[in-house]
């Protein structure tokens, strides 16, 4: 009981620990760009006009009969994407980025109320969940340049736990979905996702299914002991995200690994999972420190340009003798 | 945000869909050589077929796999409603459509013939018309 709470105490002390304004607010403006472009570019004005018959909804779209309506459907797409344009570039971010959400939640159900689960934008609204009431407009946002002039914060500068915890939740809520991933499938297939031809299948299945034979399934799936290692590569790669949450420099190896794995399922089966792998990459990179070692680049170049000596023409050839 | 954390491993742990908290269920089975799949084709005036290209059509006719995996599920008058959505969609892209046939296949993905599957055994379990809908 005793070891219980102290690991309680030990996980709320590292969720509320103190955090980098800039890197809430750059979650705030990464998130919020890929949530802009998800919502302005999906194809809600055509699912609205789905046939009833053909409508399976899911979660609160179960209390509708079809799809919500065309005009219903263009007020929230417009009202959404405003929201998140003003949300991204800090405008009242505390209002503008839940209100983008609310908006955003419907439309996003449609696309999952055609029979099947779509995963695309759920990592990302769920991620969003922790920053809707947070201070994510402090900095890095039109809101405070106009309330500060044009100064810029520093390292360091007003870093709080309020600026710490929606980042790190965000985290958890990262390392959960890959985790929960692979567990999934350890729970329903157990080591046979692996050692079986599951893989092969899968990439067979999907190549035949496709206009023209995709070579890159093929590759794979003609190759049982490439598909095994392929698949042992994903499950061990899905299994161990929640390391970043002890060991931030896992990301290093996480995030080229998460790019590679939605970048293979994308040529190999033709499913585009950008949204997911964007946002594995906004809350896993550390954006501040990142700004912070830019800086010091620059300013290491701006000194050296200064302090170049003035080229010694004399001795250039086409000096006057 | 406590409470979202907690429902959010709850759902991950046990698989619950409370979307858009989700069990995360990607690709999560087992796939198997031998696999069955639901084939809608149209049936012109001479009696051709054509399989219902879905990927052409609109986004609310992607879910077709799963609306035909369900079919055998449906009312009468709901699976006659699926099928009349199917064909004028085909129409409206300038098919011509007298009937819709629902057929059973199983494929055997492990056997290949050059780059491509053998072709799957087939049977037919369903044509629509417009009288309705007649089990095979």
């Amino acid at each position: 009981m005793r070891r219980l709470e102290a690991a309680a105490r030990r996980a709320g002390a590292w969720l509320f620990a103190p955090g980098d304004p800039r890197r809430l607010a750059a979650l705030r403006i990464g998130l919020g760009t890929v949530l802009a472009v998800r919502l302005a570019t999906g194809p809600y004005l055509e699912l609205a006009r789905q046939p009833a018959a053909l409508f399976r909804p899911i979660s609160f779209l179960r209390l509708l009969d079809a799809m919500p309506p065309p005009t219903v459907v263009v007020v929230l797409q417009v009202v959404a994407v405003a929201a998140a344009v003003l949300a991204t570039a800090g405008v009242a971010a505390r209002a503008t980025l839940p209100l983008a959400w609310v908006a955003g939640l419907p439309l996003v159900a449609m696309t999952s109320s055609i029979g099947k689960v779509v995963h695309n934008d759920v990592l990302l609204l769920l991620v969003l969940v922790p920053l809707l009431p947070a201070p994510t407009g402090d900095t890095w946002s039109l809101a405070a340049r106009r309330g500060r002039g044009s100064a810029r914060p520093r390292a360091g500068s007003g870093v709080s736990p309020r600026y710490g915890w929606p980042v790190r939740t965000a985290t958890v809520v990262v390392a959960g979905a890959y985790f929960f991933t692979g567990l999934a499938k350890l729970l329903h297939a157990g080591p046979a996702w692996v050692t079986s031809g599951n893989l092969r299948w899968v990439l067979y299945a999907s190549s035949d299914a496709q206009a023209a034979p995709n070579q890159a399934a093929l590759f794979v799936a003609d190759r049982p002991w490439l598909a095994h290692l392929v698949a042992l590569a994903t499950l061990a790669l899905e299994l161990s995200f929640p390391l970043v949450l002890v060991r931030p420099r896992a990301a290093w190896v996480l995030v080229p690994g998460v790019l590679g794995l939605h970048a293979g399922i994308w040529v190999a089966m033709g499913l585009n999972y950008w949204p997911m792998a964007a946002t594995v990459v906004l809350v896993l990179v550390d954006w501040a420190a990142l700004a912070d070692r830019l800086g010091r680049y620059n300013h290491f170049f701006r000194l050296k340009k200064s302090h170049r000596p003035t080229p010694d023409t004399s001795m250039s050839p086409s000096a006057p003798g | 945000m406590a409470a979202f954390l907690a429902v959010f491993v709850v759902c991950g742990v046990f698989g619950l869909e409370a979307w858009p908290l989700t069990g995360w269920r990607l690709f999560a089975d087992a796939r198997q050589p031998v696999q069955v799949v639901w084939q809608a084709v149209t049936v012109d005036a001479a009696g051709h077929e054509a399989p219902v290209a879905f990927g052409d059509l609109p986004a609310g006719f992607h879910g077709n796999v799963q609306v035909l995996k369900g079919f055998a599920g449906l009312a009468a008058a709901e699976q006659a409603a699926v099928c009349r959505a199917w064909a004028d969609a085909v129409r409206a892209r300038g098919g011509q459509v007298e009937a819709v046939r629902i057929y059973h296949t199983v494929t055997d993905v492990s056997r290949r013939v050059g780059k491509r599957g053998a072709p799957p055994a087939r049977e037919l379990r369903w044509t629509c018309t417009e009288a309705g809908v007649a089990p095979a």
